[in-house]
């Protein structure tokens, strides 16, 4: 804990924590549907940036730049230094296709909310099962 | 030089619970709007540092470009003001 890269990761992984809970709180509790949709985009968006953060590896000294292999052929030994060093590529893979994924059911969510406000007149959820606004 | 990347990640992360926290409590659903598009640079940031740029490449026309839209399209629909 005394060393200041490891005190950042635990700041970052605190905050993607709070990040959640505060954006489960407005799916939950939050009344109008337009709120509630922008808390699931924000849900989303930190799930996933939990998967990259969990993907991450930290290598010493060559940080700024990526792991590419730059020579073909390859040889073993530039393989085995690419596979010390590169994060794992398996959750980017995943995180690409559940950012896309998620555009078109937010697409379809979207919708879907606009045909509520056009039979309810409101976004309140309420209004559904009978209640009242306010 | 990677504690400086980190610190500048950290800096996204703590940047990213604020505007989420005033995205959660805005009753003006279109600051709210504003505030998760700010939430949404952050983690544009986090994932840049974290060596995914492709990830960056796809992030930032979905998530602060097209989301914002849509959603500012279907508040001008709906209604502003949370009641």
């Amino acid at each position: 804990m005394s060393d200041p890269t490891s005190l950042m990761f635990t700041t970052i992984f605190i905050c993607l924590t709070v990040n959640i809970g505060m954006s489960l709180y407005g799916i939950f509790v939050r009344p109008s549907l337009v709120k509630k949709f922008i808390a699931l985009t924000i849900f989303s968006d930190t799930l996933n940036c939990f998967a990259i953060a969990l993907g991450f590896r930290r290598v010493v000294g060559s940080y700024p730049s990526i792991a590419v292999l730059a020579a073909l052929p390859e040889s073993p030994e530039q393989l085995s230094q690419l596979a010390s060093t590169a994060v794992d590529p398996l959750p980017q893979a995943l995180v690409l296709t559940a950012v896309v994924i998620g555009l078109a059911v937010y697409m379809f969510l979207a919708g879907l909310i606009l045909m509520y406000y056009r039979y309810y007149k409101t976004t309140h959820v309420e209004v559904a099962r009978g209640g009242r606004v306010g | 030089m990677e504690t400086l990347f980190l610190f500048i990640a950290t800096v996204a992360a703590l940047l990213s619970v604020v505007a989420t926290y005033l995205a959660i409590r805005a009753r003006d659903m279109l600051s709210a709007v504003i505030f998760s598009a700010v939430q949404s640079t952050a983690y544009a940031i986090m994932f840049y540092i974290f060596m995914a740029p492709d990830i960056v490449l796809v992030y930032i026309p979905v998530s602060v470009g097209v989301l914002p839209a849509v959603t500012i399209l279907l508040i001008k629909r709906t209604e502003r003001y949370e009641r």
